[in-house]
Formats: C-alpha cells, structure tokens, sequence
C-alpha cells in the first residue's frame, strides 16, 4: 500500500508499485489534466510537483512518492481559481493543441515559485524539457515574464505600503 | 398581454441574465462531446445552433480543433451573426451527420487549411438565419414592428426594452426559419477581426479541456499492441501464454497487425506485452535500408527512359532551357518525417452488443466512423462517434488505422477498449512525409527574368497509401468488402500510370510568372506507408523552389529580393507580401556581426506567406535568431490565431529544417522517440514577428503555409553565412 497527497488529498494505492505516477494518477485517480507524451521523461507532458520539484511521471514509480506531496494541474489553480501563471496563460492565449501545456504550467510554476525574477537562461533552462509541437515557446516565455512580474510587483506593492505605514515605522521591510 | 406572460418575461430576463453571469469565462472550457442531442424547449433552426429555454446557446462544431483555432474561428462567426457575445456560446463537437460534412471536401474532415474558407459563408449563414428567426418571433410575440427591433447581445431590443433571447425560442420553433437573411458587412463586423483571447485558452491551462486519451467508461480495459517491427508485416504465430499469466491480464488476441494485450490497466498490459514473442511475416519493406534512397533516387532522375507524369507544362515546357543566357540546374533532396503530435494516436470504444461508441480525437469522424463500421463489423447506425480535443494533428489523425485496431479489439474481446499507442508505436507506424529527389532546372535572362522552369522529380506518393485507409473507410456501406478492397488498390495505379499524385507538384511551379514551365514526377515507392504531413506537398516543395530561386538571384548577379520581385508580377498577393516583409525585416541593412538574412515567399492554402531568416553560424551549428513573416490570408477573423498559426508553422519547420528525419534499417524505422527524432525546444526558438496584410478578401488557409517558406529562408541565410550551398534537408553544414 502506498499512501501520498494528491493535491492535499491522502490517498492510498495498492495495485502494482512499479506503475508510474502518470498512470495511477490519470487512470486510477481520474484526474486527467497529466498527459502522456513519450514514456522516457523526454517530453514533459506528465510534469508534476513532488514535494515542490518539477518531475517527469510516466518515468517515476508510484512507490517512489510514498508519502510525498503531489501536486497536478488540476490542483495548480481551478478555471474558478486560477493560480496567476494559468491567468497569464490565457490573457497571452498561450494553448494551442494544448496537450502540452498543463506540463508546461507545472515546470513553470515550480520555477516561479524559486525564483521569482528569472533571467532567460533560467527561464530556458527550466523548461527545458517540456517540448510544444504547436511552437508556443515564445508565449510560454512572455507568460512566465508578465505572471512573474505581476507576482512581484503584487508583493512590492504590499511592502511598500508597510514601509509607509506609521506602525511600521522603522521596520525592515 | 395578460399579467401571467408579463410574470414569465421577467422570470425569463432574471434568469437568462443569471445563466450568463455564471458562463462568463468558462461556457466553452470543455467542448462537451456529446453529438448533437435535442433540448425539450430549445429553438433548433439547423443542425448548427441551439438556443435553449434558459437562453443559452450551444454551438455544434464541425471541424475538428487540433490547436489550429477553428474553435474559436467559427464561434466567432456564429457570435457575429447571431449577436451574442463568443465567449458566451457552448461549443460542442460535433458527431456524424451529413450536415457537418466541409462544403469543399464534400467529407466529414479538417485538413487542407480550409475550414475557414470553405465555412466562413455557410457558418454565418446558419447564424444569420437564427438571428432572423428571433428576431421574426419577437416582433410577433411583442407585437412591434420587425425593422424596429434591434439584436445585441444576446438579446431583443425594442422600445427600450432588453428581452432574452430564450423568451421568444418556443415561438420561433413553431414558425418557419427564414433563408438567405442578410448577412453583416465588413463594415458592420466587431467580432470578426477583433483580437482577444482564444475562446479555448483558459480549458487548455487548467488541465479541463478532454482529449481523446482523456475519455472514460465503465469497466474500461486496457490495450496494449505488440506491433510488427517493419510496418505492414502480419503475425505469423505467437506464444501469449506467459502474459496471459501475469496479474490483470484478461485477453491476449492476434489481430490483422499484431498482437493486443489487454488488462486492467496501462501499465500491467504494456508490461505483459514485453513477454510476447512474435514471429511475423516477411515483407518486401524488410530487405530495404534508406541509405540506398538517395542514391536510387539519382539513378531513376539519370534514367532518360523515365518520363514521369505530368504535374504541369505551359507554354514551351522545358524545351528553350538551352536558349537561356544563364542555364542553371541543381539536386535538391528531402527525407521521410514523422508526425509526432504530442499526444500519441489512441482511441477508445464502449462496446454493447452490436453498438459501439467511440471516443476519438480525428481529423475526419467520418473516416473513423467508418473504420469502426469496417474493422469492427457494425453497422453503420450502430456506431456513436465522441469527438474530442486533437493533442496535435498535422495531418496523421484521419486515416482511421487508430479507430480500427480499437474497434477489432473491443469485438473480438467483448469488451471496452483503450488503446494508447506508445511513442514508439507512434513513431514507427506513421503515415510518413514523402522523401523526394528533385531535379530543378531554369533559363534565366541577363535581365534575371525566369524564361524556363523544369523539375523532374521522384519519390513516392502519397494517394496510393491514403486511398487504401480511406476507401476501407469511407465506401458506402453497400458495397461488398472485396470490391471496396479492389477499389482501395485501383488507386495505386491511378497515381503510379496515369495521373501525377497532387502532392507532388504543390506549390513548385505556380508562383513565379514564368511562360515556359514543365513538371514531371516519377513515382518510386520503396513500400514505407505516406500521408498528409502539414502542408502536405508544399513542405518540401517550397525548400526546393526557394532554394533554387536564391541559385537564379545570384547566378544572374541580382539581389534576392529584387529578382523574387521582377518575376512576381502576376502574383500581387505574394509579391506584397514579399515586400512588407523586407520592409518589416530591414532587408539589406546592416545585421548585428555574423548575422544573415535569407528569404523564402511561398503561396499555399490561397494565402501568401514571406518569410525573412536572421541566421547566425557557430562551428557546424546554425542558429536562427529571429524570423520575421508576413500573410496574406484574406479576411483575418482573430489576428491573434492567425499571427499564432504563422508561429507555429515557422517552429514546426524549424524543428525538420533543423532536424527533421526518418530512415529505416533493413524496413525497420530507427527513430523511436524524442531522443532520436529531436524536436526545438525553448532555447532553440526564434524571435518570431508575423505581420498580416489588411485584406477584406475571402478568408484563405492559416493552419499550414507558415511552413514552407521557412527551411528554405534559413537555408538562403546559410549559404549567405558560409558559402555552403544546403541542398539536403535536414540542414547539415559540413
């Protein structure tokens, strides 16, 4: 039996432990936003976060995240609720296809969430392995740019008004 | 009006505007596959539109939205029309009905860059007429004059007054739906040509938008296919006992093709399959190695006993070549290539009895409708089509080989099916691009006018192998198997005796004014199974005509640009194109150091595509900074699609430009997956600018002729860079 979160949900799996995550969690599981691309790690449809780290899940047995924290699209941000880079992915109208992106979001997030002002050679470095058919690279890039600006600005703002604020006076902010 | 019909009026206007509020943002997110189903209420003027009793407008789509933003394209039209907002319109896809079938393929399909221009009248039309339908039962409902009434919205205007559309739906069920209602002008459109967001975005960033793989029944068993190692070999016999044995496998059956494991789940079928040992048959393919290809491509072209079928000869043909002041001639070669759409081919089937339902992203429901009725056995109002989301099309989802290997499993197992192919099965069982040896030759003026055109040409065709898929599929049901067979292989000598395969002239001779012009193909097919790879014969075609075009400009001592400009004058489109895109690009002027530009115009699709290349070499590596592109495609309906098709076009071509190539070893295809069969990736990407010409002509093709100029601009910016003169695709400097 293994047992691991799935977007801050126990769940427990006890069918064959070598099985990759992918599968467990698209077709044991339902949630169908992971997709599979090669089977090699080589595409990076299948992304998820374990325990914060983008991974490649048609490669990764089910019974290496035994007791990790699984995140997936679905629980990156809801259509209702989406997180800011999902918000960025459609005011850019990123998708194509599509198929690619819900892996793309999650190397992107997982970045973002490190470094909050990538240079391009982070940016390039870090999605890397996720591969786009359709030839949407160059508004993933502009997405990830605008969303992590937004964030900062979002979190400068926030200071700069404590930094003004007289109660705070003569705190670091 | 009674107080009773005042009360319902405003019950309907709180509750329509209550419905919209709550679809804002999501109404098309799922693209619910469906077919079309009746609504107890609704107003149903054609097989197109719905308006239900709680105003909500469902739109059934009948093209197949595989990333090229039809989706979006056509709601947009039906927004137009209809005057309701697109973002408020349920799209649907829509299952088989002749209804859908696409005016000018006279088939249930998308492909050729046409959806567009071959629905942009009839689409609007559907909605024109809806619109006219409720606005004619308002006027009687309201009892007010009909010219007085004004649609906006999703609702009726008059005196003042806004009433939800779905007020008025019952009446207008009950009276005649007028025809040829006017349509909107030009002048008149805002949501055609306006920008905004793709109406699909926000399902395909929140992981909600199904695809094909996505689809689930009850009790769904698993398929793996043990597949023959060279394409179009058969089972000779096989051991499945060991498989049979392992945990969750049910059924280890032989098919026309291969062995399918079948189990409770992906992994334990994909792992049993491992277990399987098959002997196959042997196939003339499996003597064969690509190596060879070039050089009995070479042999045939020197071969004077081989004439060819004619693709086009004007004026003298190639008989003045010798006259010519300059005579120039060149070899230009492309390889096979694959497809590899994201998501790998896979198809699933419910199965009850003698019904089946099938859940499958396709270029044609048609055509997959039809394998299930032919490989699966049923009959043809037996079988229920479920459309999806394409990860990716291209051209390989419509030959309906996914739907009949799921179909054959699901009947001869009883049971329900998914088949996902891995991308290995993917990769080694594709319907390939063509290789093609090409013989280009020109007389050209000192004045650098084009006076002769010729290219001989060999390789294989592309019909011979997709009219054996699609007669299979697409024959009437009362025809017996062994004719449609008979039929299905008639085609091999059609296009191999008679008459030239299309795809082998597309685009090679038709752009340039040029009065003496002969194409001739020779068709050589060494058995590897062909197919539509987007842009179809313009993908290479357009590599060895642009190519040449540069060899022309600089034998004769004249600018690229200029020369492509002096023999464009009967090409307005193309020619305009060409030269917003040097302006754009700043042709001949002063480049960053080690930067080139090359240039490549291409006409495809009825749209004219320039393209500007800025390259850069380092070592044996090209590197392609930017590249500037402009179309004209006619009537844009969303900029954004149309700039993100051109895009996707020039990364698509980069990536075979770059690295594009399949070849076989004794039959077998030695690429399996992305290791071996790279694709760009992030790093790699090109600034892209697309500049589009304003044009209220008929809207012509976006989804494809982004490609063809781009391999033969970074080509040109090479030969600037270095000198080598790249005549074989991928690009290899040496």
């Amino acid at each position: 039996m293994i047992t691991f979160q799935l977007n801050n949900r126990a769940v427990a799996f006890d069918l064959d432990p070598d099985t990759p995550l992918l599968w467990v969690v698209r077709d044991h599981f339902k949630l169908k936003g992971s997709k599979f691309g090669c089977g090699m790690g080589l595409c990076g449809a299948c992304t998820m976060h374990v325990n914060g780290e983008a991974l490649r899940t048609c490669t990764l047995p089910v019974s290496a995240v035994q007791g990790a924290a699984i995140t997936t699209i679905e629980g990156l941000g809801t259509p209702n609720n989406m997180h800011p880079l999902q918000q960025a992915w459609v005011e850019h109208s990123v998708p194509q296809c599509g198929y690619c992106q819900s892996g793309q979001l999650m190397s992107a997030s997982a970045l973002l969430s490190k470094n909050p002002n990538p240079s391009d050679d982070e940016i390039h470095a870090a999605m890397d392995g996720n591969i786009c058919r359709c030839g949407t690279y160059g508004k993933i890039k502009a997405a990830i740019k605008s969303s992590a600006a937004a964030m900062r600005s979002g979190a400068l703002a926030e200071s700069a008004v404590q930094s003004f604020d007289p109660a705070n006076r003569g705190v670091e902010s | 009006m009674n107080t009773r019909s005042l009360t319902r009026r405003r019950f309907l206007l709180t509750t329509g505007a209550v419905a919209s509020g709550l679809i804002v943002g999501c109404s098309t997110s799922h693209a619910k596959s469906v077919g079309y189903a009746p609504v107890v209420g609704a107003f149903e003027p054609n097989s197109f539109i719905q308006i239900t009793s709680d105003n909500q407008v469902i739109f059934y789509l009948p093209s197949s939205e595989m990333g090229q933003g039809i989706l979006d394209g056509l709601s947009t039209l039906i927004a137009e029309e209809l005057r309701v907002s697109p973002e408020l319109i349920e799209v649907r896809h829509a299952s088989l009905h002749e209804d859908y079938k696409n005016p000018e393929m006279k088939m249930q399909a998308t492909g050729g860059s046409n959806a567009t221009r071959a629905q942009f009248l009839p689409i609007r039309q559907a909605a024109a007429d809806a619109a006219a339908a409720i606005r004619n039962a308002a006027a009687q409902q309201l009892n007010q004059p009909v010219d007085k009434l004004l649609l906006a919205d999703g609702q009726v205007l008059a005196d003042g007054q806004r009433y939800a559309y779905s007020e008025f739906v019952a009446l207008a069920a009950a009276l005649p739906v007028p025809e040829n209602s006017p349509l909107r002008s030009p002048q008149q459109f805002d949501q055609i040509g306006r920008e905004r967001p793709r109406l699909d975005a926000l399902a395909k960033s929140t992981g909600t938008a199904i695809f094909g793989i996505d689809a689930e029944v009850e009790n769904l068993y698993r398929a793996v296919v043990v597949r023959a190692p060279v394409v179009g070999a058969a089972v000779q016999r096989f051991d499945g006992t060991a498989a049979l044995q392992q945990a969750g496998v049910v059924d280890v059956i032989e098919l026309r093709h291969g062995v399918a494991v079948v189990a409770d789940s992906y992994w334990r079928a994909r792992k049993a399959a491992e277990s399987i040992e098959v002997n196959w048959t042997q196939t003339e393919l499996a003597g064969w190695s690509s190596d060879s290809l070039y050089q009995e491509f070479v042999e045939t072209l020197n071969d004077a006993s081989e004439k060819g079928l004619e693709c086009c000869l004007e004026g003298e043909g190639d008989k003045l070549l010798d006259q010519a002041e300059h005579r120039v001639s060149a070899d230009y070669f492309a390889p096979y290539l694959a497809h590899a759409t994201m998501e790998p081919l896979n198809c699933t089937v419910e199965i009850d009895g003698d019904s089946c339902a099938v859940y499958v992203g396709t270029q044609s429901v048609q055509a997959s409708a039809g394998a299930a009725v032919y490989y699966g056995d049923f009959d043809a109002d037996k079988v229920k089509m479920h459309p999806a989301f394409l990860g990716g099309g291209f051209g390989r989802r419509g030959l309906g080989d996914d739907v009949a290997e799921a179909v054959e499993i699901a009947r001869k197992t009883g049971r329900n099916i998914q088949v996902v192919w891995s991308r290995e099965d993917d990769m080694r069982n594709d319907f390939y691009r063509p290789p093609a040896l090409v013989r280009m030759q020109a007389g050209v003026s000192n004045q650098g006018i084009i006076e002769t055109w010729s290219v001989r040409r060999v390789g294989p065709n592309i019909m011979d192998h997709v009219l054996d898929q699609w007669v299979d599929v697409l024959a009437p049901d009362y025809l017996n198997k062994g004719f449609v067979d008979w039929l299905s292989k008639f085609g091999y000598s059609v296009f191999k005796r008679f008459k030239a395969d299309p795809s082998a002239g597309d685009g090679i001779y038709n752009d340039y004014d040029t009065p003496n012009k002969e194409v001739r193909h020779i068709p050589r097919d060494p058995g590897l199974r062909t197919g539509f790879w987007r842009a179809v014969g313009n993908s290479s075609n357009a590599f060895f005509k642009e190519c040449f075009i540069d060899e022309l400009a600089q034998r004769a001592g004249i600018d690229e640009l200029a020369f492509r400009l002096a023999n464009l004058q009967n090409n307005p489109r193309l020619k305009n194109a060409t030269q917003l895109v040097a302006e754009k690009a700043g042709w001949g002027k002063p480049l960053a150091a080690g930067h080139f530009h090359g240039l490549a115009v291409h006409s495809s699709f009825g749209s004219a595509v320039a393209q500007i290349a800025e390259v850069s070499v380092e070592g044996d590596k090209i590197i392609v900074h930017r590249v500037t592109a402009a179309i004209d495609c006619g009537t844009v309906v969303n900029p954004g699609i149309v700039r993100d098709a051109v895009e996707g076009g020039i990364i698509y071509g980069l990536t075979t430009a770059l690295y594009g190539e399949i070849t076989l070893k004794e039959g077998v295809v030695e690429q399996s997956n992305f290791h071996n069969y790279p694709m760009l990736r992030m790093a790699e990407t090109p600034a892209v600018d697309v500049h589009i010409v304003a044009s209220q002509e008929h809207p012509e093709g976006v989804g494809e002729p982004g490609l063809p100029p781009l391999a033969p601009a970074v080509a040109n910016a090479v030969f600037k860079a270095t000198g080598q003169r790249l005549r074989h695709l991928p690009l290899r400097l040496s």
